[in-house]
């Protein structure tokens, strides 16, 4: 939202501008064809799901009262989706919240205190942003084996908070954060935990939320790491669940794979319509500094 | 930091030896600990590891003997029947990878660039937001939704096909030939808004007075375009292009899920660096060692081709670490 300034100049457009404008509104709504096709056919009895033209275009009053929650109540009672969502949620929530402890503690020393061996620490850090880890999935399973760490959720969220990029974006906020607030602090008598919890923090709120949107993104969304990692049913996250359901070879249960996969889907739709800068400012964050 | 000159204090110093600057660096040490341990073990120490088991006859929870290079060696050339495979995941993922850059940086610009001329601030939002949504989308999901689109009978493209007048019963996921395109085509819609969004990110970040005074020296668009703009969006480009190679050079969820029963394509066509890494180390004989000296060498890949990247493109501007 904007103030409500005088209203906003804006050039008068020509006709052909405007003819490009509704086209690119038209390639994005043809772009967005795969997502609306989900939402609608997760909605749908399993044998209107391959219909074509769909039954939307089709019949429009058979399509609307033919919506119905079927798949859903065969996605959450036969094959357990609702267990898979609530261990998803534990796993990403922990991710996160563990992931801004120790990159904001360390972004801290980073940023306000001189140490020997900082500007190789950090630089070290840097260097590792980009590892690849998928072309290491042997070693850290046999990693998380000697810790005892597999087929266990805390195998997946404690690697999740080693974020590098974490720790240079939390830094690079740090460092703008005025001083003088910090020497007040000080000659009260703070401590380090005191400042960082009391002042740092709640001044860094833009750059925790953009980092814990990148990392949202990131581990909700991991396939990889817990095919691996995880080998009871119990313990499967929403990816995993629906692998799962797809590997049925016999009666693939297609219309439970689309509503599972609708709603892994629409909880990061959800937050990017309601924090669309932060997200788009958390991405874009790796490229400003 | 300049220490402040020594404070008149009254009496003698307490803790000599615990000044401020040791409580500092003490506190600092605390302060890292947590995220450095982290990443000691769950980043450095993997690759140790990695290299240490890529040298050994590693197999599952066996932890096998010492075989110097030779799982290298058989990677690499010793062993026809990996060597084969190996180089085939090499070329998949290489060109799976030119295919994306190829084909989502030019078009992420030119929408960037389109969006950016828009005057209407809530339409560019909306649109930068539909064509951002994919990158939010599990790649799982995004590989089921388009195996069923390209399905033979049922899928919506052969629909379209048929209703304007094409061959429309190809089975898109069949024919080995169209495995790689297929790859392409679904990351291309999954990525290219991601890619979009940094370049408007740096668009708005070019100072419009740069294009008032050009016009006043009677520049073209495309003279803007070519001399203000393209210049000046390098780190973009840098950040785009390098980053989304370490991505593709480590394709593995699309075309695990894409093809049926994780068959990789008809064939085994379109297996990737990751996916020949996992089958290694993951499937019925769990071939450690070999697993992870093909991680070894992709990882190397990874970061040669990331150099010649960072040497061709410029480096992007570096923090002020």
């Amino acid at each position: 939202m904007t103030k409500p300034l005088a209203p906003r100049r804006i050039p008068p457009l020509t006709p052909w501008q405007w003819a490009g404008v509704a086209l690119l509104c038209l390639v994005g709504l043809l772009y967005l064809y795969p997502l609306l096709w989900l939402l609608d056919s997760s909605f749908r009895p399993a044998v209107d799901i391959f219909q074509f033209p769909p039954i939307l275009f089709r019949d429009l009053p058979a399509a609307l009262r033919g919506y119905t929650l079927g798949s859903f109540r065969s996605a959450f009672g036969h094959w357990h989706v609702g267990w898979a969502f609530f261990v998803s949620v534990i796993v990403t929530g922990s991710g996160i919240a563990l992931t801004l402890l120790v990159t904001s503690l360390c972004a801290y020393a980073f940023a306000y205190l001189e140490f020997p061996g900082r500007r190789a620490l950090f630089a070290l850090i840097l260097g590792t942003m980009m590892l690849p880890m998928t072309t290491m999935i042997t070693p850290f399973y046999q990693v998380l084996r000697s810790l005892g760490l597999t087929n266990n959720l805390l195998g997946l969220i404690v690697p999740y908070s080693v974020s590098a990029f974490g720790v240079f974006l939390l830094r690079q906020y740090y460092i703008k954060i005025p001083r003088s607030l910090m020497e007040c602090a000080k000659t009260e008598g703070a401590g380090h935990l005191r400042i960082w919890w009391s002042i740092i923090l709640p001044l860094s709120r833009p750059a925790l939320a953009a980092l814990a949107i990148v990392q949202f993104r990131g581990i909700w969304n991991d396939f990889l790491f817990p095919m691996i990692i995880l080998r009871s049913d119990q313990l499967y996250t929403l990816p995993i669940r629906i692998q799962v359901m797809d590997s049925q070879n016999f009666n693939k249960p297609y219309e439970a794979i689309i509503s599972a996969g609708f709603i892994t889907a629409l909880v990061p739709m959800v937050f990017f319509l309601l924090f669309q800068r932060q997200f788009i400012e958390g991405l874009a964050g790796g490229l400003k500094e | 930091m300049p220490s402040p000159a020594a404070q008149p204090l009254a009496g003698p110093p307490r803790r000599p030896w615990l000044t401020q600057k040791r409580t500092d660096a003490l506190s600092a040490y605390a302060l890292v600990a947590p995220f450095l341990a982290l990443l000691l073990v769950f980043n450095l120490y993997v690759f140790a590891r990695g290299l240490h088991v890529s040298l050994t006859d590693a197999q599952g929870i066996n932890d096998g003997d010492f075989i110097g290079l030779q799982n290298y060696k058989d990677v690499l050339w010793a062993d026809p029947l990996r060597t084969v495979d190996f180089y085939r995941a090499v070329r998949t993922t290489f060109l799976y990878t030119l295919g994306c850059l190829a084909t989502q940086v030019p078009v992420a610009f030119v929408l960037a660039y389109v969006l950016n001329t828009i005057p209407l601030p809530r339409i560019r939002a909306v649109l930068r937001g539909a064509f951002f949504l994919p990158v939010l989308i599990n790649t799982v999901v995004i590989a089921l939704l388009f195996r069923m689109f390209f399905n033979k009978d049922q899928g919506i493209i052969n629909h379209v096909l048929g209703l304007l007048h094409l061959p429309s019963n190809t089975d898109w996921l069949l024919h080995s030939e169209w495995a790689l395109p297929l790859l392409v085509l679904v990351s291309f819609w999954q990525w290219t808004g991601f890619h979009m969004v940094y370049f408007l990110a740096q668009l708005q970040t070019i100072d419009p007075t740069l294009y008032e005074a050009a016009r006043m020296d009677g520049a073209t668009p495309w003279h803007n375009l070519w001399n203000i703009t393209l210049p000046l969006m390098r780190p973009a480009f840098t950040f785009v292009m390098v980053t989304s190679a370490i991505g593709g050079l480590q394709m593995f969820d699309l075309v695990f899920m894409l093809f049926p029963n994780a068959t990789y394509g008809p064939g085994g066509v379109a297996k990737t660096l990751v996916a020949f890494i996992y089958d290694q180390g993951f499937s019925q004989q769990f071939l450690t060692g070999v697993a992870s000296a093909a991680g070894w060498i992709t990882f190397l890949i990874i970061a040669a081709v990331s150099a010649v990247q960072l040497r061709l493109l410029g480096l992007g501007r570096q923090g002020e670490a």
